[in-house]
């Protein structure tokens, strides 16, 4: 069978178990967890590839992958049921010799060589499912091939305190990377990688055969094949992004980068038309205001009713805020209701929940100790008794 | 015992008069994120009728946008699916009259499928119906056709089509353009009919030149003793978008939590064109309440009990009171609007004001700037 070729496939790393965003992530993949009022993670890098032109993608899946799968589809809400290329979900296969998971970011690629391979790309681009942020690739893609690279690394500019926390590229004047160090105590420079790579498909092909036949090795990128091909020489560049970028590995930046498409100036806009973000629509009739309702500074999603109090919050799809609940800053994932005269703040209430009457769920971060306070979290299809407090920090 | 649908998309444009002069009435936007047509397609759709003809006349090509492939419907298959019917002109010059003279511009597409019942239906009477119940009523009763109708209010309003039924739900009497009375039943423009038998009532009434289906086929065979008529009476809510003042009452009485249940289904939800808009943003200084709101709205001043529809901006101060908003009109800053109706991409002025009645709702047509 003849595949017509391709410049660039995109390749999403979705299998993160994502064990940081705790009851959210029980029973579903990362990249699955909702966002913003009608989104989820991997729509962001779905969206992104689309926008940029990218139209062969494949998806990495392992844990829990039901929910996921099912989001997906044929991948006709981002434009991705094409004959030609399209949106494939891989997950861990049996083989002839044996069988495994992935084992390792640069193992999950690996393993999918093959598919990779039919469509004999000149390129092909390693993306995240969990990170929030809007970028076109295509912008990278002409860099990378402006420097004849062979490996571009997408990199953010972070400051000198944060850097220790993300793998840091240290490069020359015109962006060569000359050193990778991860997680550094003492930062050389400020240029955390993003976890979006392209590599010449040629090169990186090899790494990962070799790659694989080394026992030591973690088959990470990070960790094994950017450290490797610095030290064969080959020439890897450093790609500037400016804009906004989030990582939301743990339930603080989940909720952080929620909170940052609030405002009338938002750090992150989602109401932009141009680099549109696309996800998958159910049919729900339009939201409901009633005369209750006292709604500020938030977002309140199709399928939504609200009898309630919301501010500085997000309402996603589907879901009812009863008479004389209270939600403050806090996101609500969709199809979950909150009964009357809860009080929720501070929080992250998950999808298909029942809060019920009475609750009072997080505080403000004033009345505490710093190392008290949290973002309180209810999980995904629970159900909170009349009555129940639930603390900052704590976990439902 | 399997179904096809014939839908009419052009019947009543007339009397919605400016909303109507650059779209069928078919796709008039309704309820905030809807077009007319969602309601019977959904409803089509959910009781498994995927076999579907949509009869055209006239500017449908807001029609053809809004439907795209039918995924939404779930109508984008394989060997059924939605057809649009475009207006045959040979044999005859011009458009159809009734909606009689339309279905024989559709006969061959009825003919050449194998199914053994049509249903023929408007799409201005908004409803969420289970039509397998309708059809295995019909199939059991063993009439020639099958009126669906519900009861009204006898309020001195004339409807298209008034019927007495006996215990058995057979027809006794069937009037054209009347009032309801106690206890009799009003047709929801919806009817089912033996695939052949219509095939055959076509043809015979196109060559005496009828244009009319209830009065000069269903009415006139009914009165001659040729057919049987049975009735299917609907219990749930029924919304019947016949003129301007009727259309938006019925848009104002989805803030009723008992209409929206009765019309919005978890089971059977109405389906319509996806348009990937975020989800609606109160500013700081809104004030809301009473409303129904789309996804894609941004709200800086106050509305009450009114109806927006997608990626409408209401500005700081503004007042929006009993009106009705389409998709992507913006509403200045300070700008204050009661009992209006904002048709798409109108641009209302910072400061504008414009006051009309619940009887006679002010009317902004697309696009304009006031």
């Amino acid at each position: 069978m003849y595949f017509r070729k391709k410049n660039c496939v995109a390749m999403i790393l979705a299998g993160g178990q994502g064990s940081r965003l705790m009851a959210l992530t029980e029973n579903t993949a990362k990249p699955a967890v909702p966002f913003g009022g009608k989104y989820r993670l991997i729509d962001f890098p779905l969206s992104n590839c689309v926008n940029s032109g990218i139209d062969t993608v494949g998806i990495l899946t392992q844990y829990q992958p039901l929910q996921l799968n099912e989001y997906i589809g044929n991948g006709m809400p981002w434009g991705l049921n094409s004959t030609n290329g399209g949106i494939h979900v891989l997950s861990p296969y049996s083989k002839s010799a044996s069988s495994e998971w992935y084992k390792g970011t640069a193992n999950a690629i690996f393993q999918n060589i093959s598919f990779i391979d039919r469509y004999q790309p000149k390129n092909v681009l390693i993306l995240s499912g969990d990170h929030i942020y809007k970028m076109d690739y295509s912008k990278m893609m002409r860099y990378h091939n402006k420097m004849k690279a062979d490996c571009t690394i997408a990199v953010l500019d972070v400051s000198l305190e944060e850097a220790s926390r993300f793998g840091i590229m240290n490069t020359d004047e015109d962006g060569k990377i000359f050193e990778f160090e991860e997680k550094p105590k003492e930062p050389k420079s400020t240029k955390a990688s993003m976890g979006i790579y392209i590599f010449r498909w040629e090169v990186l092909k090899k790494y990962l055969i070799s790659d694989n036949e080394d026992p030591n090795s973690s088959n990470d990128f990070g960790k094994n094949i950017i450290p490797r091909l610095i030290e064969d020489g080959y020439s890897l560049y450093a790609y500037s992004f400016k804009g906004y970028w989030k990582d939301v590995g743990t339930i603080d930046s989940l909720w952080q980068s929620n909170m940052d498409i609030l405002g009338e100036n938002p750090e992150l806009d989602m109401r932009e038309k141009e680099n549109r973000i696309y996800a998958r629509n159910y049919a729900n009739p339009s939201s409901f205001i009633s005369k209750d309702a006292d709604i500020e500074n938030s977002f309140v999603a199709e399928g939504s009713t609200v009898y309630g109090k919301v501010h500085n919050s997000i309402i996603s799809t589907g879901c009812v805020i009863e008479k004389d609940a209270e939600i403050y800053n806090s996101f609500v994932m969709p199809n979950t209701v909150i009964e009357k005269s809860s009080v929720i703040k501070y929080a992250i209430i998950g999808e298909d929940t029942v809060v019920h009457a009475n609750s009072k769920i997080g505080d403000n971060p004033e009345f505490y100790e710093k190392n008290k306070w949290g973002i309180a979290v209810v999980g995904k299809d629970r159900e909170v008794p009349q009555n129940e407090i639930i603390l900052p920090k704590e976990v439902y | 015992m399997k179904a096809m649908g014939v839908v009419f998309s052009n019947i009543y444009d007339s009397s919605l008069g400016e909303l109507t002069n650059y779209r069928t009435v078919s796709s008039l936007p309704f309820g905030g994120r809807y077009r007319q047509i969602d309601f019977v397609l959904s409803n089509m759709s959910n009781s498994g009728i995927y076999n579907i003809g949509l009869i055209t006349k006239y500017n449908y090509r807001s029609l053809m946008d809004h439907l795209g492939s039918c995924t939404e419907w779930d109508l984008n298959r394989k060997n059924e699916g939605l057809v649009i019917l475009p207006p045959f002109a040979s044999g005859h010059t011009g458009v159809y009259k009734g909606k009689l003279e339309a279905l024989y511009s559709a006969v061959s597409f009825i003919d050449n499928s194998n199914y053994d019942y049509v249903v023929v239906s408007d799409s201005t009477v908004l409803c969420n119906i289970n039509l397998r119940d309708a059809i295995e009523q019909h199939v059991a009763s063993g009439v020639d056709v099958t009126a669906v109708c519900n009861k009204e209010k006898a309020d001195g309003k004339k409807h298209p089509l008034i019927l007495n039924a006996n215990s058995k739900g057979n027809a006794t009497s069937l009037l054209i353009d009347s009032e309801a009375e106690k206890g009799s039943l009003v047709g929801m423009g919806m009817f089912i009919f033996g695939r052949e038998m219509l095939v055959a009532a076509i043809k015979e009434c196109y060559a005496k030149g009828y244009v009319h289906l209830e009065r000069d086929f269903i009415q006139r065979a009914f009165n001659e003793k040729r057919i049987k008529v049975g009735t299917y009476k609907f219990d749930g809510v029924v919304l019947r978008n016949e003129d301007i003042k009727s259309y938006y009452h019925n848009n104002m009485k989805l803030l009723d939590e008992k209409v929206r249940k009765g019309l919005f289904l978890k089971d059977a939800p109405i389906y319509t064109k996806v348009r990937d808009e975020i989800p609606t943003y109160y500013g700081k200084g809104s004030k809301v309440c009473d409303c129904l709101l789309a996804d894609g709205c941004t709200l800086q001043g106050n509305a009450k009990r009114s109806i927006m529809f997608r990626g409408v901006t209401v500005g700081e101060g503004a007042e929006v009171q009993e009106s009705i908003v389409m998709q992507g009109t913006k509403i200045g800053k300070g700008a204050k609007l009661k009992c209006v109706i904002l048709d798409k991409n109108v641009t209302v002025s910072d400061g504008a004001v414009l006051i009309g009645t619940p009887e006679h709702p002010v009317i902004v047509k697309k696009g304009e700037t006031v």
